[in-house]
């Protein structure tokens, strides 16, 4: 399944286009310098607070990754250091985190920001120091706010995703929707992600904004199932889901359930236990599994099943960082905001899927085209990604399979 | 390196306001207020939202904060101010959740939870070093300003009145003192100076959001003010540097470690600054800078340790 | 009139959610009863009740009651040491300063949960099945559960604190400590005993949220503040006023939705608390 923002004019395509073909001419100019020192990496990461179930995973994966490119000798002779701050998923400590990793760590590209929170204090503080920022942070100021090129998101705009998986209710024959969220930055997109899809096309949308942090959603549910729903969307977080979809089950509710990749995790089917969990659906932005860097991330991680979106994400993010410095031979985040966007992520090029392999072919002098786990990874002068792919999965005996 | 070092002594000057503010209401008048992160959200939030909406000057904005806080601080002691000690702590840590929800939930206001990003900041033509060079000086010259006030204050009869009634509310009524209004001054004058440190956060990081109500920070304010020493604003001032110093230094411990995940890292951070705070509070109760109280030499029955007990 | 017939299940919705933060909200009253102080780290001591009913039930494969009985032991057994080696110097130091202090301990023990078992959502390993319906209403056999598991130690407390000789030693205290000590009673015994009961209480009220909703590190903080309210509405220190106090809260939460957007919910308990206390400045059920 493939859908397209359909905010992005055909201008700012033109845009993308023309800018990285000027980046590409300048392509071998850059590749001739050289790197002096290590290659210095910042991880943002949220270890602790509300985006602490997902930090400690991201920072490993990236953790993994640096590790494999160091015991292969590095890039261009130089190790790659890899630095990890704790941001509490909150502002203060995150523009202290991020003053630390520029000014003391001096790092070049700062990734795996998550919480929107952090992002926003945080950008201006990165691009000012012509430091790359890659993030997972959904709200959608950020990719408005200016930035000159050093905001790069690897998320897929929760609007499309709301729109994905609203196509998805449809296709299945639901008439009744209901939306079940969480208050937080990307509710509202969500939201009307969802609306916008359905509600032209004859379908209601009924909806409740509820407190993440509370432990029991049955009166929600209760206010759900009056509506007689036959498709209920859920959009918060692994435990608050689990809650909500255990008072479904204990009501008796037979529609479709379809949550976001943020809220059906291993975790959520965990918490959930695999009788309440069972059958539900989730529309999760990914290329297809047998891309060659999904293949990889579930090898270096060990994971047999689906793996969740913030994996993938940090995953292709370390990978476009090194890539980048690798491609352009400078460790700087200018070069890696360019190249990333003109050669590493466009579309020309030998696709790759792995750190290793992608050093090997640049190596040889060739052209890569980074295709990662969560997306393609091409991405627009504003940040964003213009389209996603996505694949809708279902939960078997407690595990996610694709349907 | 040093504009690590400046954005550590801003956000150090930004915590000694709440702990002076929280002084004067704590400290001097003895009202236990945990609902103090809501004058500092409402300080930053108002003087965002008119700078913003408004076209007004940063300072002016900040002086809105502090305005609409010192209010917020004065509405505060009409509900609660009855309320005795623990009862005092929980409602006002009840009324700072409540701000937290509205901050949360009313997003034609406070934007919700993406929270008001490009808040115009003090100098916003200058970057990096020069702009951190420029803002820790005026940092430097509110927190002195209010400093001197606050001192003024402790010094002044009125501070003198405050701790009467810290000490023993009955007595300072029966001295003819009107305890409600004076409480009703030190909330509201503690509120503005909080409110005022949320303005100069606001306009210093660029952005301001419902993350603004962390439990964390709470902590380090009580924390800086217990250190410092409860009743002193040299306490105060001191108690907030040093815990900026401590939380970011713990930043450096982790990775000494060896073997340790990231979360773990994270964990222990937290650890060491609680454990810290414990062992500080058991060693030097009154603080390192303990409160001067040579002209008030408590009787041996007013003695902290009986006071705790209900007759 | 539509909305009037949601009342009923709200109300049920609201006794059952009330029940779950009666068992925690009675640890912080009897608590405050013995040792006149507020211990805020109840609410960490609701995520190692709640882990460690995880270990006994999902690494271990015991039953649900085991679980909670472990649950009961390891976080009373804990409170009991963290108060020894954090609280305990501190009696001296006025109540306010051992609260405050409280919450540092609650960051210590949260971050040792954490540091131990990471951030990652856990559940418990529990059959699941239909609600009962009764006309209208519907009741999860689980909340059922949690709400006589609830109701078995309220009342169990309630024998111990009026019928037996260790009962009546812990009301002297909280009473009078001066008195008690001189008619015998080691208030230090007693305190420790209270402390031990309470977070062991608190310990069962992490396993009743955890068979609600998934553990991670911040499940205690995610009720703590409910936990408060309901214990100074009924009069801190007051342990049948806690369980009426949750109670009471529970309903009132679950009542707004008829009114208030559902993400206002957690606000409704302290608006509770702060209009009952302009009424009754110690609590409905406080002393005077």
């Amino acid at each position: 399944m493939k859908t397209t923002d359909t905010t992005i004019s055909r201008r700012t395509l033109l845009k993308t286009a023309a800018g990285a073909g000027a980046a590409v001419m300048m392509a071998p100019a850059i590749a001739r310098a050289e790197i002096s020192g290590p290659i210095r990496i910042g991880g943002l990461m949220s270890l602790t607070g509300a985006g602490g179930t997902w930090g400690p995973i991201m920072a490993k994966v990236q953790q993994t990754v640096v590790d494999q490119v160091n015991a292969a000798g590095g890039i261009m002779g130089q190790k790659v250091e890899y630095f990890v701050e704790d941001d509490q998923t909150n502002p203060d400590a995150g523009v202290l985190a991020v003053r630390k990793l520029i000014d003391v760590d001096k790092v070049c590209a700062v990734t795996g920001v998550w919480s929107s929170a952090v992002a926003m204090p945080t950008l201006p503080i990165c691009w000012q120091n012509k430091v790359a920022m890659l993030a997972i942070a959904a709200s959608d100021t950020l990719a408005t706010m200016p930035h000159h090129g050093y905001f790069i998101r690897t998320y897929v705009p929760v609007s499309l995703q709301g729109k994905a998986i609203g196509e998805f209710g449809l296709k299945r024959g639901a008439k009744n929707f209901y939306a079940m969220l969480a208050q937080n930055p990307f509710s509202q997109s969500m939201l009307k992600g969802l609306k916008d899809d359905v509600e032209p096309k004859g379908a209601k949308v009924g909806s409740v904004i509820y407190d993440g942090t509370k432990t029991s959603f049955r009166s929600e549910v209760d206010q759900a199932l009056r509506t007689k729903p036959d498709f209920i969307m859920l959009g918060g977080y692994p435990q608050d889901s689990a809650s909500i979809v255990k008072d479904l089950y204990r009501a008796g509710f037979e529609g479709i359930i379809c949550g976001f990749g943020t809220a059906i995790t291993q975790e959520f089917i965990n918490a959930a236990g695999a009788k309440a969990a069972e059958g539900i659906y989730t529309v999760f932005p990914s290329v297809a599994e047998t891309s060659a860097a999904y293949k990889n991330l579930q090898k270096i991680t060990g994971v047999k099943g689906v793996l969740d979106t913030n994996r993938c994400q940090s995953y292709d993010q370390i990978n476009l960082v090194l890539l980048a410095v690798a491609a352009s031979g400078q460790a700087t985040g200018e070069a890696i905001q360019k190249t990333i966007r003109s050669t590493i992520g466009g579309p020309d090029g030998e696709p790759v899927g792995d750190v290793m392999t992608g050093l090997k072919l640049l190596s040889e002098g060739k052209k890569i085209n980074y295709e990662g786990a969560s997306s393609n990874c091409e991405f627009l002068p504003n940040g964003n990604l213009p389209n996603a792919y996505f694949k809708t999965m279902q939960i078997k005996n407690g595990v996610l399979v694709v349907v | 390196m040093l504009t690590y070092i400046l954005t550590i002594l801003t956000f150090g000057g930004i915590y000694a306001l709440l702990a002076l503010g929280l002084n004067l209401m704590w400290g001097m008048a003895g009202m236990a207020n945990l609902g103090i992160l809501g004058y500092y959200a409402i300080g930053g939030y108002a003087s965002a939202l008119v700078t913003i909406h408004f076209g007004l000057p940063v300072v002016v904005g900040m002086l809105i904060g502090t305005v609409v806080a010192g209010a917020l601080g004065a509405a505060t002691c009409v509900g609660i101010v009855k309320l005795r000690d623990d009862y005092l702590a929980i409602a006002t840590l009840g009324f700072a959740q409540v701000l937290a929800l509205i901050a949360q939930n009313e997003i034609w206001l406070t934007n919700g939870t993406d929270g008001i990003g490009q808040i115009p900041r003090l100098a916003g033509s200058l970057h990096g070093e020069a702009f951190n060079i420029v803002y820790l000086a005026v940092c430097v010259v509110i927190l002195a300003v209010t400093f001197l006030g606050m001192e003024v204050l402790r010094r002044s009869p009125f501070g003198r009145v405050l701790r009467a009634i810290r000490e023993d509310q009955m007595v300072a009524a029966t001295a003819g003192k009107h305890v409600f209004s004076f409480q009703m001054k030190a909330l509201a004058v503690g509120g503005a100076v909080m409110g005022l440190a949320g303005a100069v956060y606001a306009h210093y990081i660029g952005f301001i959001s419902p993350e603004i109500f962390q439990p964390q920070l709470l902590i380090y304010v009580f924390l800086a003010l217990i250190l410092g020493g409860k009743g002193n604003n040299w306490g105060a001032v001191a108690g907030a540097f040093f815990v900026v110093f401590i939380v970011e230094g713990t930043r450096f411990v982790g990775g000494l470690i060896p073997g340790l995940s990231a979360v773990q890292i994270g964990a222990i951070r937290q650890l060491i600054i609680g454990v810290g705070f414990i062992v500080v509070v058991q060693n030097w109760p009154r603080g390192v800078f303990p409160e001067p109280l040579k002209k008030y030499r408590q009787p041996d029955d007013l003695l902290p340790e009986n006071s705790g007990a209900k007759e | 009139m539509e909305i009037l017939t949601q009342i009923p299940q709200l109300v049920v919705n609201g006794l059952m959610s009330g029940a779950i933060l009666a068992v925690p909200a009675i640890a912080f009253s009897l608590i405050f009863a013995v040792l006149q102080i507020s211990n805020f780290s109840v609410a960490s001591h609701v995520a190692i009740g709640a882990y460690a009913a995880f270990v006994a039930n999902t690494v271990f494969g015991l039953p649900a009651a085991v679980a909670v009985i472990a649950a009961f032991a390891v976080s009373g057994a804990i409170g009991v040491v963290s108060d020894h080696i954090a609280l305990r110097p501190l009696r001296g130091q006025g109540p306010l300063t051992v609260a405050i202090t409280s919450l540092a301990l609650n960051m210590v023990l949260e971050n040792i949960v954490r540091f131990s078992f990471g951030n990652d959502v856990r559940g418990l390993d529990i059959p699941i099945y239909r609600d009962w319906i009764f006309g209208t209403v519907h009741i999860a056999p689980q909340q059922f559960f949690n709400f006589l598991i609830a109701a078995v130690v309220t009342a169990a407390l309630f024998c111990l604190l009026a019928f037996t000789s260790i009962g009546r030693a812990m009301r002297a205290v909280a009473d009078n400590p001066k008195l008690a000590d001189i008619k015998g009673i080691n208030p230090e015994q007693i305190a420790r005993l209270a402390i031990f009961i309470g977070m062991g209480l608190a310990g069962v009220g992490g396993v009743l949220v955890a068979l609600q909703s998934g553990i991670e590190p911040t499940i205690g903080f995610r009720v703590i503040l409910s936990v408060f309210a309901a214990a100074v509405l009924g009069g801190l220190g007051n342990i049948p006023g806690a369980v009426a106090g949750a109670l009471v809260i529970g309903v009132a939460e679950e009542l707004s939705l008829l009114a208030l957007p559902d993400a206002y919910r957690s606000a409704v308990g302290f608006v509770a608390i702060i209009v009952a206390l302009l009424f009754f400045p110690r609590g409905i059920l406080g002393k005077r």
